[in-house]
């Protein structure tokens, strides 16, 4: 009406009123027309807006990922499963859900009477959405809280590890925490690796996470532990551990060391006295160093395997004076040596070489430094930098220096595999490999004469013990006896020790260190020294463990007399 | 015809209400049929895990060993001896070939009715 009046004088009147009322409704229906393409242009927008928006994921479906976030199986070198995950219900609460506490906490204590009723009391109480209540309990249980029907309490499935062979690879796989991290073992490499970052995404679910596959063999491991336990009561030692390489890949096939834990039960791990002793121990390594001294010295040249050495009388150092244990005081040819494991001799040995460089030879075989593994348990060798002339001497023979069992696994590996320094691993490595790892630390006539030595030493010397039991796998190794430091000074009834050893000889393939802590006399006619215990324990474990690895054996001396050097036929 | 035209979109409004709500409802039985499953799914899963981690127990050599100490006396087994291995070289080689000279004499001697086994029987008693 307005626009019609202003827009035409009310006194010239040419059109009629019905037309002036169509124009009019025209002219509604047109602003109706806007007013709908508006809204519906509105909607339409909200739509294309709501459309291209990222779907936010809500937050209980982020927290169901990172719980039932799962850690990949780990697996033996044979596919047998060393870890896996189960899944488990866990008990939580939504305290502001629940009607009546006091009643919740009755009831619920009947189910799980350990709970203490204080604790839960305080719990339950409050405006929290959501609070744990128990995690990881059973089927069972979770059937009898459901039957309780308590309002606000409810159940929420988790990835649990489970580890089936208990203690017997616990110092390999160390354990999680109860948020399924990694917190020891190669569980946390794992986890430093990269399972946080999945689980981080979420991404680590279900079960599509390929297995991780370990050098070792859940077989030996299991032979290797059994004896460790055996060990500890059959000489009623402290601790007893044990490790075995290939020598041609470094891949550890087994790894033991007792005390120990079960990883199913975190809590056990932090018991005093179950770390790992062969990484995270150092200990002196007594006369199982005599072979990288005589290796050392027969590499640099200055010494040949023809050699003798004067042992008649002891090495005066200002007040001290270096005399054997199994004293011979005659001329000693360098087998001989070896075999009696004269003081006097190795030292004579190392003089020859000279003491710079032998403490030269010492750092090519990484006794400076950690030794390159992945379990995050490592220890730092104590090897003075510089030798004294009477530091070297006692160096020669072991004592003056700590390192742990697996440098003297790894060097021993790197001798009678002909001369290669090969870094060991947990995982798997195949020979190609660890062909471009290879570091030559000593040539190939000195690997064999090494052998040699190492053969000679079972077949007449202080390795006979282990030879007994393993007859026909041409087994050879050195014995450590190393005394400990009581109150200042070394002490002859406490010792740690050692046997290092490798077999087959005549074609080498795996290299091992055992190690005994304080044991006794097993009966009144054995002795306490490493022959006795530690190398015992080695020709135990070689005669079971080497038909499962494939080796043959052979009795034929003609093996025995091929791998004497040239110089000695 | 507006009329025509409004019973048309009536009808036609009510239909495609019926359709929608038709199609909603089906979704979220859908969405409900498919939450059941995952449930189902996730639940299996966990027995399965249960079930795999009792195997892995199970054939563990840890495990085993026990079992067959304990059985030790009743099924005759001890650990392996080194003396019990052998190789296919010390196995004796086969003839080069066959000894044709006394298997010409055996059949003539047969032919002519001498059984050398017949005498070895006798000699031995049998018969």
């Amino acid at each position: 009406m307005a626009i019609a009046e202003e827009g035409f004088p009310p006194t010239i009147s040419l059109e009629g009123a019905r037309k002036q009322r169509g124009s009019l409704t025209q002219a509604r229906i047109r602003w109706m027309i806007l007013g709908l393409v508006i809204g519906f242009g509105l909607v339409g927008a909200r739509l294309v807006q709501l459309g291209m928006m990222e779907t936010d994921q809500r937050i209980e479906g982020q927290t169901r990922d990172a719980i039932t976030a799962t850690r990949p199986p780990i697996l033996d070198r044979n596919g047998l499963e060393m870890a896996v995950d189960i899944r488990v219900p866990s008990l939580f609460a939504e305290p502001r859900r629940i009607i009546d506490v006091e009643e919740a906490v009755q009831k619920l204590r009947t189910v799980l009477p350990n709970l203490d009723e204080n604790w839960l009391r305080n719990r339950l109480t409050g405006d929290k959405g959501f609070v744990w209540v128990q995690r990881e309990l059973t089927p069972q249980i979770q059937e009898q809280v459901m039957r309780l029907g308590i309002p606000g309490i409810d159940f929420i499935t988790e990835s649990k590890r489970f580890y089936p062979a208990m203690n017997e690879a616990a110092h390999i796989l160390g354990s999680t925490n109860v948020d399924n991290q990694g917190i020891a073992g190669i569980e946390r490499h794992m986890d430093t690796e990269s399972v946080a970052l999945l689980q981080e995404l979420g991404l680590a679910r279900g079960n599509a996470l390929t297995p991780v596959e370990l050098a070792v063999d859940m077989r030996v491991q299991h032979v290797l532990h059994d004896q460790m336990v055996d060990a500890m009561t059959r000489y009623q030692a402290i601790a007893a551990a044990g490790v075995m390489m290939d020598v041609h890949t470094g891949e550890i096939i087994a790894l033991a060391s007792v005390p120990d834990f079960n990883p199913n039960e975190p809590a056990s791990a932090l018991v005093k006295d179950t770390f790992n002793r062969i990484t995270a121990g150092i200990f002196e390594p007594g006369s199982t160093f005599k072979t990288i001294t005589i290796a050392g010295a027969l590499d640099s040249g200055a010494v040949r395997i023809t050699d003798q050495f004067d042992a008649r009388y002891g090495i005066r150092f200002g007040r001290y004076t270096i005399d054997d244990f199994h004293g011979k005081h005659r001329i000693l040819s360098l087998p001989e040596v070896y075999k009696y494991s004269s003081n006097i001799g190795t030292i004579r040995v190392m003089q020859a070489m000279g003491k710079d460089n032998f403490r030269e030879f010492l750092s090519r075989m990484k006794f400076d430094e950690r030794v390159e593994f992945e379990l995050p348990e490592m220890r730092v060798p104590t090897v003075p930098t510089t030798l004294s002339e009477v530091g070297a001497a006692t160096a020669s023979f072991g004592h003056g220096l700590s390192i742990s069992p697996l440098h003297l696994v790894t060097a021993y590996a790197a001798f009678v595999n002909g001369g290669n320094y090969i870094a060991p691993t947990i995982y798997k490595r195949d020979m190609a490999e660890a062909e471009q790892l290879y570091e030559r630390v000593i040539s190939e006539e000195t690997s064999e004469a090494i052998r040699y030595l190492m053969r000679l030493n079972a077949l007449e010397g202080s390795g006979s013990q282990m030879n007994k039991a393993a007859q026909g796998y041409r087994a050879g190794g050195k014995t450590g006896t190393a005394e400990k430091v009581v109150d200042g000074r070394y002490s002859s009834s406490k010792v740690t020790n050692f046997f290092a050893s490798a077999f087959p000889l005549d074609n080498p393939r795996y290299a091992i260190v055992i190690m005994v802590d304080e044991p006794k006399a097993e009966n009144p006619q054995s002795g306490t020294t490493a022959g006795w215990n530690a190398g015992a324990i080695t020709g135990r474990l070689v005669q079971r463990v080497a038909p499962m690895l494939g080796v043959a054996p052979d009795f034929s001396e003609i093996l025995d007399q091929q791998i004497v050097p040239r110089g000695l036929r | 015809m507006i009329r025509t035209l409004n019973i048309f979109l009536i009808v036609a409004s009510l239909v495609m209400l019926t359709g929608v709500y038709a199609l909603k409802f089906s979704i979220e039985g859908t969405a409900q049929e498919r939450n059941a499953l995952i449930a189902k799914i996730s639940e299996q899963e966990g027995q399965l895990s249960l079930l795999k981690a009792d195997w892995a127990l199970l054939t563990q050599p840890g495990h085993i060993e026990p079992i067959i100490r304990r059985h030790e006396a009743v099924i005759g087994v001890v650990p392996v001896k080194q003396e019990q291995f052998g190789s296919f070289e010390s196995l004796p080689m086969r003839p080069a070939k066959p000894d044709y000279a006394g298997m010409d004499a055996l059949f003539q001697a047969i032919s002519e009715g001498i059984d050398p086994i017949d005498a070895i029987l006798q000699l031995e008693g049998i018969e």
